[in-house]
């Protein structure tokens, strides 16, 4: 049985508060604690991801920092990679849950930052530079293969994104033999239909 | 062999496949290509109910007719993609027709008006929502007393509040359902003294005679009625209820009927008088077989033996009305069918009153209002959700005393004729993007909600009117409601409060997740007869000519669904015609008039002429000459404008007082010079020449439980062609050598290995009535192009799913019968356009299916060419631009591929639905679970007629279906084995060309 959903109030889903937001001074933060684990970002000094790889994004967000030396979990962003075909990208809430109140500990983190809580403020999703697509002929059930390889299989197609200031290709996703390769070697379908319809 | 080169240097197939490889090259720049920058863009805020990649169901209600049909709407990533039934619904129960599922193509037509616009002489000037709610207001002040509204809304809160908002303002109000049961509602008042319409149930009737009551497409709820009557006709345990179709042309309902009675025009009367004689109704004892005979035109034996049949079963069944039957004597022959069902005991069994379906307000009460106009009794006239401009015949002078009306102002979505007249127009949202209800009968109300963000900025009308209202203040002021939303809920407050419901708003949400608020049926109404004094008068035409002028209902309802390229391009269920209107002459006449299909007829009558393509049918009296309703607009956006003709320009106006006759004139037919067009339709050979494809076994032999060979066997005729041993052998093994499964062990074969479900489907064709619900299902579900009416002449559309219509009979003595097969592809095992493709798009899955690989396709159409079927379409241009325009092209499934120009696609079997299932139930660890899977043909069916699964399975309902002894597969002497098993059709006793034997 499929289950029905009721429409709200459609203002509800804009009316934001976002007055506050704008007005809150960034304080500075502390140094995050790292645990034994986690991957030191480096620090990158303003201008100097023009040479990082990878597209520029509008927002100079670093992976290596959110899912490296913080370690938060890849599925707190990527929210329905493992129960949909599509892995989701965060909203701007999910963004400002934190950066309410965390504004950065530098002056280059604070720039960005800055930016974030500005979209937030005007209502203007930040409008990111998509880094892996699929030809449309194809069609990839991100779901399957969490379900399949376990949370952490990520790293398989993207690369090891928690070392990334900045998310670049690493696979070329839409290249057939690079899936039918796995596939093989894990011994699941290699049936057309399976991908193509 | 020893003079042929050991390795040929390059083979017809290599050159193939590597031209393949260098146009997928070439392809990839577009396609596959990393220097294409994509965006993201997340949602400020997460809606809860939105998860990316999955749909998200809504409750909702169909506001496309009066029958108001629950829906569930699947929206993705915020905009609907598909309409279906609710299952929970009493009146569709999970079904949806075709006008229905076009509702989407209402929603994102790129013809609708986007914004509020005001008249600047001759052309429009958008305005701001504020600066138009402001107009109306200053116009509605002064108008007090002075104001006109003609609603086509249905019955529900919003109706209510219109009516009363007219009263507040003093106005006049008038609700107008062109196609209304007016004769129906007023026979029903003569004879038992109830001016409402009843329900009917088809499916209990063991009988059933319509008087040219178009019930399977226009006549009341055809989804109802359709299930109904495939439960009631369609073969089961032996039997089947017979159905007599009288009138004086075969519409889709008359095609699908055991027996169709020819009458001449207007003499159904007689007919149904004679029957209702015959079951005992006091009165009516000068109503002779003979004298019906006579009459009618049909020979008194024949009344004599249906009057007998009909007497016998228990219930019965018999209905009239409709725009078909629609003459002046219209009101008689509903009230001689009244009698009939009185006196044959129906009455409470199979009509059944108390349900009080939704009506308009009738002819005469718009001709007054119009007249008022005339007189200047109005100075501001709105109208929402009608078109009368249109629906009225021109003869009725309608336009005319319209424009008298100093302020017009029109609510409509799409710049419709009426709407054209205005001053004002405030376009609505669609029912998808608003709040809403309707009550379409007693027992019976259904909640809209908005399911998405509106796609224009349109406003609802109640929040206008709310809103003007305000501003207008005076006796107006008391609708002080802040938002439509809280006006309509305030009313649902006030119904949970009469149902004795504490919590308001959680009786309010739980109604909108169900859809609505059904009560079970209440016992039916007793009635009496309150006057049995039913007369016949003798029919009288306007007009010399030779040929009564007979307009029929087609897919395209009173003329609203006439821009929507899904109905356009859906070939009418009789005559397969596409894109076009025509008109239908009967072999006789056409010798008589000396014309051939697609050569021009110029049609006249006293009040006006048309020309159209004329088209011959054997379904038709020689002295009747009929065209479809609803083309010929003038406005109504870039599909329907000027295509076609308008019917109605032939009528006349209707009598003081009286229903509008759609039966009313006689037409002089002549051929219009030379001029000749060629009819787009989508048929090949309209007969089946010996080739098996739409079977038929008469009633006495299935209910003996004989297979279709048996049954074949017993009349000496063979079931297809005989093949020899050796080609019998040879495919024995092909399956084995294809999968390389052995028996007991699965298969063995690389990627065939292991165990799988093998998918089939099975359609019985006595459940089928051809309406075609199922084609546009498929166009919604699987991202269909249309083609437009000049590829439908070259022969390129691409319905994946059609409804092949061949004809039995016809010819002299043998009645005309029509046979109605859906045709899809029929996922062969053995399938013909697998080893001709060169590049291996076309290829056998390890679940049975045939599939066809988009991006390997180099577009051969090899495939094509081999197919016997004929279910495989080339996609010719880049309809894949120019079929969806924006926004219609926010309706695309995001599951499916949008096929570019170059490929060759068809039916899939909604693999996206497959493999989506199969998907879920991994992720819950689950096996799948039989009937879990339902593509989008057999989700529609009205009738139940199209059965989805896993024929591995014994216990499946398809593989049930399947060991049914009418099974059969077409084409099965070309070896292909198909898939789909069809369940031949079954037929009365002296109904068709295989009814006896």
């Amino acid at each position: 049985m499929r289950k029905l959903f009721v429409s709200v109030a459609r203002a509800a889903t804009v009316a934001i508060v976002a007055a506050f937001v704008a007005g809150t001074p960034a304080r500075a933060q502390q140094a995050p604690a790292r645990t034994a684990d986690s991957i030191a970002a480096p620090v990158i000094a303003k201008g100097d991801s023009a040479k990082l790889k990878g597209p520029r994004q509008p927002v100079f967000f670093r992976h290596d920092l959110h899912a490296g030396a913080y370690k938060i979990q890849c599925q707190y962003c990527h929210y329905s990679v493992a129960v949909s075909n599509e892995p989701g990208i965060p909203s701007m809430q999910t963004c400002m849950g934190c950066h309410l109140v965390i504004g950065g500990s530098d002056s280059a983190n604070k720039a960005e930052i800055k930016k974030v809580r500005q979209a937030w403020a005007d209502k203007k999703p930040i409008e990111w530079t998509r880094v892996h697509y699929l030809a449309r002929h194809v069609h990839f059930p991100h779901s399957q293969h969490i379900k399949a390889m376990g949370p952490v299989a990520c790293a398989t197609c993207h690369g090891d994104i928690a070392r990334m200031p900045q998310v670049y290709k690493v696979n070329n996703v839409n290249n057939m033999g690079w899936c039918i390769n796995c596939h093989l070697e894990r011994k699941v379908t290699r049936d057309c239909s399976a991908c193509h319809y | 062999m020893s003079d042929e080169p050991e390795t040929p240097p390059m083979d017809r197939r290599r050159f193939l496949t590597v031209l393949g490889a260098s146009t997928a090259t070439a392809a990839a720049v577009s396609g596959c290509s990393t220097s294409r920058v994509e965006k993201l863009i997340p949602y400020l805020v997460q809606s809860e109910d939105q998860v990316p990649g999955i749909p998200t169901w809504y409750a909702s209600t169909c506001t496309e007719c009066d029958a108001g049909c629950g829906l569930h709407v699947k929206t993705r990533e915020g905009r609907a993609i598909k309409l279906e039934g609710n299952p929970d619904h009493p009146v569709n129960r999970g079904k949806l027709c075709v006008q229905g599922q076009s509702a989407l193509q209402g929603l994102y037509n790129p013809d609708r008006i986007k914004a509020p616009m005001v008249r600047n002489g001759s052309a429009w000037q958008e305005i701001k929502w504020d600066d138009a709610i402001a107009r109306l207001a200053a116009k509605l002040g002064p108008a007090q007393g002075k104001v006109a509204v003609i609603s086509g809304a249905g019955r529900g809160s919003f109706d209510d509040f219109l009516g009363e908002w007219t009263a507040a303002s003093g106005g006049k109000m008038v609700r107008h359902a062109p196609h209304d049961l007016e004769a129906v509602r007023a026979a029903n008042k003569q004879v038992f003294g109830v001016d409402a319409l009843a329900a009917h149930d088809f499916g209990k009737a063991r009988y059933i005679v319509s008087f040219g009551a178009d019930f399977l497409e226009s006549w009341g709820p055809s989804v109802e009625n359709q299930r109904g009557f495939a439960d009631a006709h369609g073969f089961h345990d032996g039997t089947m209820a017979k159905f007599v179709y009288v009138a004086p042309r075969a519409s889709l309902t008359g095609l699908n009927a055991d027996e169709f009675v020819a009458v001449k025009p207007g003499s159904e009367t007689a007919f149904a008088l004679a029957l209702a004689n015959a079951a005992g109704a006091a009165g009516l004892s000068q109503y002779t077989p003979e004298m019906a005979a006579q009459e009618t035109g049909v020979p008194a034996e024949t009344i004599r033996r249906i009057a007998k049949e009909f007497a016998a079963a228990k219930p019965s069944l018999a209905v009239a009305g409709g725009i078909g039957a629609q003459s002046a004597g219209a009101a008689e022959l509903c009230a001689a069918v009244n009698l009939l069902n009185q006196a044959a005991g129906n009455i409470g069994q199979t009509v059944l009153f108390g349900a009080d379906l939704q009506s308009g307000d009738g002819q005469a009460a718009l001709d007054a209002l119009a007249a008022g106009m005339d007189q200047g009794q109005f100075q501001v006239v709105l109208v929402h959700e009608a078109n009368p401009v249109y629906t009225q015949p021109r003869s009725t002078g309608f336009a005319a005393r319209f424009r008298k009306v100093p302020f017009k102002v029109s609510t409509a979505m799409v710049l419709d004729e009426t709407a054209a007249l205005c001053d004002l127009l405030l376009p609505t949202h669609h029912a998808l993007e608003r709040w809403d209800d309707a009550r379409p009968r007693a027992g019976i109300t259904g909640l809209m909600q908005p399911v998405m963000e509106p796609v224009f900025t349109t406003m609802a009308t109640g929040d206008v009117l709310l809103k003007a209202s305000q501003k207008a203040a005076g006796p107006l002021a008391r609708f002080n409601a802040p938002s439509w939303e809280a006006y309509l809920k305030a009313r649902w407050a006030d119904i949970a409060r009469a149902r004795g419901s504490a919590d308001a708003d959680g009786f309010w949400r739980e109604s909108l997740a169900r859809g609505g608020v059904y009560d079970e049926p209440a016992a039916p109404a007793a009635v009496k007869v309150a006057s049995a004094a039913v007369t016949y008068t003798k029919p009288a035409f306007e007009g010399d000519g030779e040929y009564t002028f007979l307009p029929h209902v087609t897919t395209f309802g009173d003329g609203r669904f006439t821009n929507r390229p899904w109905v356009l391009e859906l070939s009418d269920p009789v005559t397969k015609i596409t894109w076009t209107s025509w008109v239908e002459v009967s072999p006789a006449a056409a010798k008589r008039i000396d014309v051939r299909e697609g050569e021009i007829l110029r049609l006249t009558s006293p009040h006006g002429s048309i020309e159209v393509p004329a088209y011959i049918y054997a379904g038709l009296r020689d002295d009747v000459v009929s065209v479809p309703l609803g083309y010929g607009h003038t406005e109504y956006g870039r599909f329907a404008a000027n295509r076609g003709a308008n019917a109605l320009d032939l009528l006349g106006p209707p009598k003081a007082g009286g229903f509008l006759p759609f039966v009313a004139t006689r037409v002089r037919v002549e051929r219009a010079g030379n001029a000749y067009s060629k009819v787009p339709k989508t048929e090949g050979v309209p007969r089946q020449l010996g080739r098996h494809i739409a079977e038929a076994m008469p009633l006495a032999a299935a209910a003996k439980g004989l297979s279709l060979e048996e049954w074949y066997k017993g009349i000496g005729e063979p079931l297809g062609e005989e093949h020899p041993p050796v080609e019998v052998e040879a495919i024995k093994g092909w399956r084995q050598m294809q999968v390389g499964r052995t028996e007991g062990h699965g298969r063995r074969l690389g990627n065939y290995a292991g165990d799988h479900p093998m998918w089939g489907m099975a359609i019985d064709l006595s459940r089928c009535t051809g309406c075609s619900a199922c084609v546009t299902a498929c166009y919604a579900e699987n991202n269909i192009p249309w083609v437009g009416e000049d590829d439908v002449r070259k022969g390129r559309e691409m319905t994946w799913m059609r409804i092949e219509r061949y004809w039995e009979g016809g010819e002299a003595d043998k009645p005309l019968e029509a046979r109605f097969v859906p045709m899809l592809c029929q996922h062969c095992d053995n399938a013909p356009c697998e080893p001709v493709c060169p590049v291996y798009a076309a290829y056998h899955t390890v679940d049975g299916l045939n599939g066809q690989v988009y991006n390997r396709c180099v577009g051969t159409r090899y495939c094509g060419n081999n197919c016997p079927y004929k279910v495989r379409y080339f996609n010719w241009y880049k309809y894949n631009e120019r079929a969806f325009p924006a926004p219609l092209n926010l309706q695309l499934n995001p599951d499916v591929t949008v096929r570019a120009r170059g490929v060759m696609e068809k039916c899939t079997f909604c693999i996206q639905r497959i493999r989506g299932a199969q998907h879920t139930a991994r992720l819950e660890d689950r096996e799948l679970k039989d009937g879990e899977i339902v593509t989008a043909c057999a989700q529609a069916c009205p009738s139940d007629a199209i059965v989805f699964g896993n024929m591995k399975d014994g216990d499946s309902r398809v593989a049930k279906i399947k060991r049914d002894p009418r099974g059969y597969h077409v084409l099965e002497d070309v070896n292909t084995r198909p898939a789909v098993t069809y369940l031949a059709k079954v037929l009365h006793a002296g109904s068709g060309q295989r009814a006896e034997g």
